[in-house]
């Protein structure tokens, strides 16, 4: 009898307790597309609005007007992809390499890309951007933020260890087949650990939608900005368009959620594996 | 025509040799087994033949054509993997296809070559799945259909049975005679499983340590073992061994005794080889030529420790002291049980002997096996 | 296999070249640069220049100030929570827990810059939505912009809000790589939910909470970007990190002889304190 009392207490107490947690993790996603949709006099009044507005498109005009964000959102897009996608076919070369052929030098390079792992990316900064824009002259150009983004270490160690995981007999049968190294990369290794390039790939997107300083640095024309730096030039203007802001925000964010919602067990994976370094 | 020959073939990894120095002459559309314990270099000499691993010194050749140096794909050789190598995520027919995709035959060609082979190993149905749903005999029959599509001039089949529960390893034994027999070509199969070499092999390769012990057909194996380990190894169940002192050699025969024989026993021998007396050589015989019933040249008193009754035969394990039991085989159903003191008897044409070397001295064979073997 | 020997060099080399380009090169030069005076018309070596400036540095001193009170203001809330929720997150009593997962979750896929204009919004010492829910219950308003702590709790809430849920799924992953026999049998030799907790779990994931305090300890030193648009590293410098320093100096002072000396003591106490944790908190948890 006080088993089962305390037991359901118990119940009781995880699931509110929990509940009220969630209310308050989920408060500033669900705010930024309330205030969205509400004009900034409404923000300004200080009073506490739960219900969307219909204000949406007008902040919006307010938004392209301010940082023609549609066309941020574009660039990020070329520059979230083509990392992604560039950065997904160097890293797994590079671990394919590293995780089934024996040759000279291949520990002490390990060792080295493992190292970079170590090194914190904001001191790189300063000479990567002496480098590419002053050197190079890529400022205002896609492959000036793209580039620097494929020495990324952490694709190389995920993709080598699913290669390591990869049955040899199979990749031997390729080759008996007549199969070439190159195609036996492609057309047989490569498929076979899709699922890790999947949640490798969504984890570099992100990371490069999201990214706010190097994109800062290279892209310092209207025309080539990114959403997140677009957002952050409406922080610096004198007057701060609330409204249009969250727009802004939500549009940067609401694909990530929903994406989130549908790859969530990849996500997750991608994230578990790549910690138990 | 796809005869093979391997001259002072030898691998090394890294300082370790793993085969030391093979020679083998394997005529075309023989069935050939690499038999022998684990570790031997069976399966490491079929990667050689295969193109797999690198010949350290020494010469493979195909059809009289130096292969050291050819690349896998272009030796005509077509291989079965013991963990089949299915691409997972290919269906049976890009499976088939693979290989042939990248030699550049036409289309129809391809889709012909597997219309075939996918009948003659029911694998029609099939065609338009992953392998991951198929079971464990029917991703077989792919990985032996992905091998014959090539038309290959040699077949080389590691272990193909070993992930296979019982009974179907019984219908794939016979399921791979009958290819033998159907695409008329040179077989290379690797397995520690001496029943599948003896019922499936043309000639049996024995292997121990990386060298040959025995080429020869299943028959002289059993009957003409080259030495004690082929002996053991050959014949289930297990030969008995004896550890016999000779008492003298005559022509053509020698004497031993063993202190729990009845008596000496002389054993006609095919050549004329002298011993001195007291030398100590290994006899053996195989359980089947153990009888209990009629006295023959021979006896030995043991008491039966353990009966097992297989039906057709019964196992008799007796404990005289020796280092392993002695069985005898005696056919049907027997009226004897365990703690019964019984009589082994033998003759001495089935005896073979072993020198002090374990190398096997020649013996005259008894009539009934000079019947089989020619 | 019988292969060309250059294979796996051929497969290397988009890497290599991307990495030695792009990393290697900058991460020399930027060690050469510390050496050297670079605001002279042609840089020239000056070998304590820089060096020496750091130790000096009123301003670098009071971004170290703030950035290591940023860390410890957040890093272990943040992990203590981040465990709540994983245990909570595991247990078999809760409901709903797709929702859930979701709630503290999501905030991974948030751009910095995003949340930082969310919650500037939110926290806006006038009509903030934070401060309008505290006036209900009667509390004052806090001055989250315009006061040192406010601004510095405020960077410190953020961070937890975004980062919880990163952690917590290392953890949840630990929780659940600990085998359930282990808590069968202690529950049968009488032991109390706390005891399982404090014996079991929480010794069994040392290793997942290390990685985590070490992960977090490093992102937050180079914390940048939600200072940046969150507070704009004030009220009076009080929330300037030692990146916004770092960046302040190379790209506004366009000095980068000593912007690199800085980068090179971010990496220098990243390495560090790393070093230290893995110290101090590593080993292996006795059974």
């Amino acid at each position: 009898m006080n088993n089962s009392l305390t037991s359901r207490a118990k119940k009781l107490f995880i699931n509110a307790l929990m509940l009220v947690i969630s209310c308050m993790w989920l408060i500033p996603i669900w705010m930024m597309m309330i205030y969205a949709t509400h004009p900034d006099n409404v923000i300004f009044s200080g009073e506490l609005v739960f219900n969307p507005g219909t204000d949406f498109f007008k902040n919006f005009a307010i938004l392209q007007g301010k940082q023609d964000f549609s066309m941020a959102i574009f660039n990020s897009v070329i520059i979230a992809g083509f990392s992604t996608l560039l950065g997904l076919l160097v890293a797994s070369m590079a671990g394919y390499a590293l995780a089934r052929f024996a040759f000279r030098g291949r520990n002490s390079l390990f060792a080295l890309i493992i190292f970079i792992l170590a090194v914190p990316s904001a001191a790189i900064v300063i000479p990567e951007y002496i480098i590419v824009v002053k050197h190079m002259g890529l400022s205002n150009n896609y492959a000036g933020v793209i580039l620097p983004y494929l020495a990324n270490a952490v694709g190389v160690f995920f993709m080598r260890q699913s290669f390591l995981n990869l049955p040899s007999e199979t990749l031997e049968a390729a080759y008996l087949d007549g199969a070439s190294e190159w195609k036996i990369f492609y057309s047989i290794a490569l498929p076979i650990v899709r699922p890790a390039l999947a949640s490798l790939g969504i984890i570099l997107f992100v990371a490069h939608w999201n990214d706010y300083l190097w994109p800062m640095l290279v892209m310092t024309s209207e025309q080539y900005q990114t959403a997140p730096i677009a957002l952050g030039r409406l922080i610096g203007l004198a007057n701060i368009e609330w409204g249009a802001m969250m727009v802004g925000a939500s549009l940067m964010t609401v694909p990530f959620l929903l994406l989130f919602l549908i790859l969530q067990k990849q996500i997750i994976a991608g994230i578990t594996s790549g910690a138990t370094k | 025509m796809a005869n093979m020959q391997m001259q002072q073939l030898k691998k090394n990894f890294g300082n370790i040799p793993v085969i030391k120095g093979i020679d083998l002459d394997i005529k075309d559309r023989e069935f050939i087994c690499f038999l022998g314990p684990s570790g031997c270099g069976k399966s490491t000499l079929l990667r050689l033949m295969a193109g797999l691993e690198e010949i350290s010194s020494g010469e493979f050749l195909i059809d009289n054509k130096r292969m050291n140096d050819v690349p896998a794909s272009q030796r005509g050789i077509s291989m079965v993997f013991q963990s089949y190598a299915l691409y997972p995520h290919l269906t049976v027919r890009q499976n088939l296809a693979f290989g042939l995709k990248i030699q550049k035959l036409p289309n129809d060609e391809i889709n012909s070559r597997i219309k075939e082979v996918a009948r003659t190993l029911q694998l029609s149905e099939l065609l338009d799945r992953k392998p991951k749903i198929l079971s464990g005999g029917q991703r077989q029959r792919v990985a032996i259909g992905r091998a014959i599509v090539r038309r290959p001039k040699v077949f080389l089949l590691d272990e193909p049975l070993s992930n296979l529960d019982a009974t179907l390893r019984v219908s794939m034994r016979v399921e791979l005679a009958r290819l033998h027999e159907e695409l008329q070509a040179t077989i290379v199969y690797v397995t520690h499983d001496q029943v599948e070499a003896m019922t499936l092999a043309t000639r049996v390769v024995v292997m121990k340590d990386g060298a040959i012990q025995q080429f020869a057909t299943p028959l002289e194996l059993l009957h003409r073992p080259a030495n004690v380990f082929v002996a053991e190894f050959i014949g289930t169940p297990k030969i008995n061994l004896f550890k016999v002192e000779v008492q003298e050699c005559g022509p053509q025969s020698i004497t031993v005794t063993h202190a729990l024989f009845s008596n000496p026993i002389t054993i006609p021998i095919a050549k004329d080889i002298k011993f001195a007396a007291g030398t100590e050589l290994t006899l053996g015989i195989r359980p089947h030529r153990l009888s209990t019933k009629q006295p023959l040249d021979c006896t030995i008193s043991a008491k039966v420790t353990i009966v097992e009754r297989l039906g057709t035969e019964s196992l008799l394990y007796t404990d005289l002291g020796l280092e392993t039991l002695v069985i005898c085989s005696a056919a049907g159903t027997v009226p004897i049980n365990r703690g019964d003191q019984i009589t082994l008897g033998f003759s001495s044409d089935n005896c073979l002997l072993f020198d002090d070397h374990d190398q096997a001295i020649e013996r005259c064979l008894p009539a009934d096996v000079q019947l089989l073997i020619s | 296999m019988l292969r060309n020997r250059y294979t796996p060099y051929a497969f290397l080399s988009p890497y290599i070249i991307v990495f030695s380009v792009f990393w290697l090169v900058p991460i020399l030069f930027s060690f050469a640069m510390s050496f050297m005076n670079t605001r002279s018309r042609t840089w020239q070596f000056d070998f304590f220049l820089n060096w020496g400036r750091l130790l000096e540095d009123e301003l670098l001193w009071q971004a170290l100030k703030n950035t290591f009170l940023i860390i410890a203001l957040q890093v272990p809330a943040m992990l203590m929570l981040a465990v709540f929720a994983a245990v909570l997150l595991n247990s078999k009593d809760l409901n709903f827990k797709g929702l859930h997962r979701f709630a503290i979750f999501a905030p991974i896929v948030v751009a910095e810059a995003a949340y930082a204009v969310i919650f500037r919004l939110l926290f806006n010492d006038n009509f903030g939505f934070v401060n309008n829910m505290l006036a209900l219950i009667n509390i004052d308003a806090i001055a989250w912009t315009n006061s040192s702590s406010g601004a510095t709790a405020l960077i410190a809430i953020g961070l937890t809000w975004r980062w919880t849920g990163y952690n917590a799924i290392i953890i949840l992953a630990g929780l659940q790589n600990i085998p359930k026999d282990l808590y069968e049998a202690s529950e049968l030799e009488g032991a109390s939910p706390w005891q399982q907790f404090t014996k079991i779990t929480l010794p069994l994931l040392k290793p997942a909470i290390l990685l985590c305090l070490v992960l977090s300890t490093f992102g937050t030193l180079q914390l940048f970007t939600e200072p940046t648009l969150l507070t704009e590293g004030g009220p009076g410098g009080s929330t300037t990190t030692v990146a916004m320093y770092m960046y302040s100096q190379g790209f506004k002072s366009f000095n980068f002889g000593y912007g690199s000396a800085i980068a090179y003591l971010i990496v220098f106490l990243g390495l560090t304190l790393s070093l230290l944790q893995f110290k101090l908190f590593g080993g292996k948890p006795d059974e």
